[in-house]
């Protein structure tokens, strides 16, 4: 009983050692736990007279109360010690988690996907190897067209199949114009694919295999504002609302009529005339070519080209790197090297 | 094509107020690209995009008759101070033929050549052209060489009909024969260069078997003109396209006058250009004409007609334009119109001139004229409405599931590779692969890719042979299609998932393994498999429902030798039609249970005879209570194993399960 004053002064000797929150619980536990000094001591009052009990009592809580002031006021200076402490490098680096990388072809084929899915285009998927049906008679282009020779289309070592033509590696998407009609039957028809195309070409801004995004819309009374809101919601979408799209008169074999689409100069910001810009011609670049869907085409796709029209326009996904992403050389896409790779 | 002329140059066709940048902006806009205008002294070169389909407007006049159709639609003045095609015709030509140097003239087939032309002039007096035609064709990036050459040149910028002069005097005996050249001929061109003909190009021999001329691309350099020529032969041709485009892509004689000539040029044309040559000669050379006018043209251009409503056309333009500027706009490119006023609708009898007969067959061929004088960027942009279509659930999954592995591969820290889907021999070769059940590209450009890939993992080898000592752990992944050959159809376009690495079997068996559980792919068996490149103890195959679908392994070391890789290399192939077929958006899962879950370890041996998959085979087949069993270490041929025990309807003592662990334990050693 007398030495629970004392007990008071031992628990202030001991708190002035205590320097850390942990030490600091295992001294509650001591005194104030469920075994602690002064729940043993609080065991006794069975032993103590049943009149003095009371008093007794009273004590024992009163130095318990003080005991818990003195560890609370003790956890308050420890925890504004420790907010105090300044010798923690936040600096360092966090500890490291793998970062692998996707092909900047990925990410664009995704992004152009969403975009169309948004005004009702499915993404669709066509051979790469083609019979020149495909990619050539059907799209009005005849046998002596020079986008069918041997300089400007991959020919392969195979048999030629009598209706269908020769077998070649797909040297555009719209080879999946006609697939489309065919598999659709009666339009609508709402397409894009995106797809690995080749060509026979090879250097700076060229690589024999490329990527193109192609689109189609056959619907009745489709016109060219159509295809031109088409291309501008595109271009505002892809590149952003600050850049502006145009058309300008093209020659296709496929769309009658036909275009080109420009799109402003994100480094001269489309100012052009005397400004020598060193990307654009006169602040507009090239990105595409489109036009009304030719009837001919319509009519190899078994769709009457008197009830439904359409058009269509097809990008180079490479060339949608070079004009948004800065990319320079075509040939780092599919050099293989990791160090232009793992940026991605 | 590109082609240069001069503003000055123009307006000797065009009367106008439009200055050079204005005729640039509004050019491009609705015909003919400028792309540059660069300004030389009092002129300015423009640099002008023509397409294949308008080759009539790579000259000065073709772009004075554009200019006249569409300034106005801007509010310049334009109109033409001159039209060559009615001012120099054959009728109105006011030189008079000689007649004593005549010219024998055979022409094997008119295929070849469907209009020829020539005359004889002498007492030519070779000497540079005067200043004004010199620095026009300068600014236009064509040397200057003397007149006569000069006039060719600047007739051809002109009128966009490319000419060629010979001397007369070199052509022995005088005679011409147009006819297609046989396998292996040979002609020394202009620029001193012996091409050897592939054949069936057209060439002019003057009858001892020499060649004088690779038509439409280049004259034999033992006809042309010199300082000392005082007959020459002024000629001028149209020629079938195709041939020219054919001789010039194989011999790679690109001219000027090929580019002109594989685009099919109006035979019409032709008179136009040497009635004017004619005026430019007699002006310039001194000389006489000294034969007969050749002109020969079995088969003069027959006017073709469309017929076309405005309706029609303003349906697909989806504007309202009106008549009379339809007219307006069609007469001014030349075309003849008459309006017919039928019962409820107006139509246009539209007749169409000889130099757009090329490229203007059809009523959209019209409207895209109207429209684009009318001015697409005059249109409003208006997305179609928007309705639903259908993608069919295969092709959707394929896309969806794509892109979640791709992601999720990215995020385990692998690197996306995308290869050309050819290879090369020296890559067959190396790895031994076969080459038969590949398909071969005719007319590679380069050995690097000849070979349509059966799978992706000779490229992905390839990759980590290119990167090995870029980084040290490489990681690689590529998803693409394969090109499995078939008899005479076209090959099947299977996709797969390819894998390679250079750090362990256990790091690539763990990607696969993760990449099993984010699609939610739960079952599979693994078995061995054999295969001729990979280690035999590594080489395994997953079967997913019975199905093989996925093979690994290590690369035996006589491939990564022969590849010059120095580490070891891993590798794995995926089909990924069974991953689509197998994936589950959600995973099948289980109620939490209540009851408690104890878990025991344990230590066996571990070696060929009792291995992981035994053990763990072995510790389910003998308790039901079993859940889970999870590898803690492996040491010294001892594998420790964690073991999870639960009941479905009651809380097990640890009495109970210990029961059940020695009972694996007694199966086991």
């Amino acid at each position: 009983m007398e030495n629970l004053t004392n007990v008071v002064s031992q628990v202030k000797k001991n708190l002035q050692k205590v320097s850390d929150l942990e030490k600091l619980e295992e001294l509650t536990i001591r005194y104030l736990g469920r075994h602690g000094l002064i729940n043993e001591t609080l065991q006794k009052i069975k032993e103590i007279d049943p009149g003095k009990r009371r008093e007794f009592g009273q004590k024992i809580n009163a130095v318990k109360e003080e005991i818990n002031k003195l560890f609370l006021i003790k956890k308050n200076q420890l925890i504004k010690n420790d907010e105090a402490l300044t010798d923690f490098d936040n600096t360092l680096p966090g500890r490291p988690y793998p970062k692998g990388s996707l092909h900047m072809i990925s990410y664009a084929t995704e992004e152009i996907s969403a975009i169309f899915s948004k005004i009702g285009f499915i993404r669709m998927t066509y051979p790469e190897i083609e019979r020149e049906y495909f990619s050539f008679d059907s799209l009005n282009m005849p046998p002596d067209h020079p986008g069918r020779d041997d300089f400007e289309t991959f020919f392969l070592k195979a048999q030629k199949d009598p209706q269908l033509g020769k077998m070649i590696l797909s040297p555009h998407t719209s080879s999946g114009q006609v697939r489309e009609m065919w598999r659709v039957g009666t339009p609508p028809i709402r397409m894009i694919s995106i797809g690995k195309c080749y060509r026979p070409n090879w250097d700076t801004t060229h690589t024999p295999m490329f990527h193109q995004f192609e689109s189609l819309c056959v619907d009745r009374s489709i016109n060219i504002t159509h295809l031109k809101g088409t291309i501008d919601y595109f271009v505002k979408q892809y590149f952003g609302e600050d850049r502006e799209a145009r058309l300008r008169p093209h020659h296709f074999q496929f769309t009658e009529p036909s275009f080109e689409v420009d799109i402003t100069c994100g480094v001269c910001h489309g100012r052009g005339d005397g400004v020598k810009c060193r990307v654009c011609k006169s602040g507009w670049l090239e990105l595409a070519g489109a036009g009304m869907v030719h009837p001919n085409v319509l009519k190899h796709g078994k769709i009457n080209a008197n009830e439904y029209n359409g058009w269509a326009f097809a990008f180079g996904i490479e060339r949608l790197l070079m004009v948004r992403g800065g990319l320079k050389n075509m040939r780092d896409l599919y050099t293989g090297d990791i160090r232009f790779l793992e940026q991605f | 094509m590109n082609i240069k002329i001069t503003y000055n140059w123009l307006l000797e066709y065009l009367e106008t107020d439009a200055d050079p940048y204005e005729l640039q902006k509004y050019l491009s806009l609705c015909g003919p690209s400028i792309e540059r205008v660069q300004q030389i002294g009092v002129d300015y070169v423009l640099d002008i995009e023509v397409t294949t389909n308008r080759v009539e407007t790579a000259s000065v006049f073709g772009i004075a008759q554009e200019a006249t159709a569409i300034l106005p639609q801007f509010g310049k003045k334009a109109k033409l101070k001159i039209n060559p095609l009615q001012k120099y015709t054959f009728s109105s030509m006011n030189t008079k033929p000689g007649e004593h140097m005549k010219l024998d003239i055979t022409i094997a087939d008119h295929n070849l050549c469907p209009r020829f032309t020539a005359i004889v002039y002498k007492d030519i007096n070779i000497k540079p052209a005067p200043d004004l035609i010199k620095q026009r064709l300068q600014m236009c990036d064509i040397k200057s060489i003397n007149n006569i050459v000069d006039i060719s040149n600047y007739l051809m910028l002109s009128l966009g009909q490319p000419v060629h002069m010979f001397d007369y005097d070199k052509i022995i005996a005088h005679k011409m024969i147009l006819r297609e050249s046989k396998k292996g001929e040979k002609i020394t061109t202009l620029d001193e260069k012996e091409i050897i003909l592939p054949g069936g190009d057209i060439v002019i021999e003057d009858g001892s078997g020499r060649l004088i001329d690779l038509c439409g691309i280049m004259g034999g350099l033992n006809s042309a003109i010199n300082n000392k020529t005082t007959t020459i032969v002024f000629f001028i041709q149209n020629y079938d396209k195709k041939r020219i485009r054919r001789t010039s892509m194989i011999t790679g004689q690109r001219t000027v006058a090929a580019t002109y000539f594989e685009k099919g040029l109006d035979p019409q044309r032709v008179e136009t250009t040497f009635v004017y040559g004619i005026d430019l000669l007699n002006e310039l050379s001194g000389g006489i004409s000294a034969s007969p006018l050749y002109d020969i043209y079995p088969h003069p251009y027959q006017i073709k007609e469309i017929n076309v409503t405005l309706d029609f056309i303003n349906r697909l333009i989806g504007v309202s334009i009106e008549q009379n500027k339809v007219k307006y706009i069609l007469e001014n490119l030349g075309f003849k119109v008459e309006i017919h006023h039928n019962e409820d609708y107006e139509s246009f009898h539209i007749k169409v001139p000889s130099y757009r007969s090329g490229d203007v067959d059809i009523k959209e061929d019209i409207v895209e004229e109207v429209a684009r004088v009318y001015g697409y960027h005059n249109l409003n942009n208006a997305i179609q409405p928007t309705i639903y279509v259908k993608q069919p659930r295969d092709i959707e999954m394929l896309f969806v599931i794509q892109q979640k592995i791709k992601y999720f591969l990215k995020h385990l820290g692998l690197n996306e590779m995308m290869n050309y889907s050819m290879i090369s021999k020296e890559l067959i070769d190396k790895l031994a692969l076969d080459s038969d059940n590949k398909l071969v590209i005719d007319n590679s450009i380069s050995e690097e890719i000849r070979y349509m890939r059966t799978s992706l993992i000779p490229s992905l080898i390839k990759n980590i042979k290119d990167n090995e000592n870029k980084k040290d752990k490489l990681k690689f992944f590529e998803i693409a299609k394969i090109y499995e050959k078939k008899e005479s159809l076209l090959p099947n376009e299977i996709y797969r998932l390819g894998l390679a690495t250079n750090t362990d079997f256990f790091d690539l068996k763990g990607i696969i393994q993760a990449l099993l559980n984010e699609l939610n792919i739960s079952e599979y068996q693994i078995i061995r498999w054999e295969s001729k490149h990979y280690l035999p103890s590594t080489s395994v195959e997953w079967r997913l429902a019975d199905i093989p679908a996925i093979r690994m392994g290590q690369i035996k070391k006589t491939y990564q030798e022969a590849m010059g890789i120095k580490s070891s290399l891993f590798v794995a192939e995926i089909e990924f039609s069974a991953l689509i077929k197998n994936y589950q958006a959600i995973a099948t899962f289980k109620p939490l249970s209540p009851y408690a879950i104890i878990k025991l370890d344990l230590n066996l041996k571990h070696n060929q005879k009792q291995t992981y998959d035994k053990i763990r085979k072995t510790a389910f087949a003998t308790t039901p209570l079993l859940t889970n069993v999870e590898l803690l270490d492996l040491y010294k041929g001892k594998i420790t194993l964690r073991f999870y025990f639960s009941s479905s309807h009651k809380n097990l003592t640890e009495e109970e399960v210990k029961k059940e662990l020695q009972k694996i334990q007694n199966k086991l050693q």
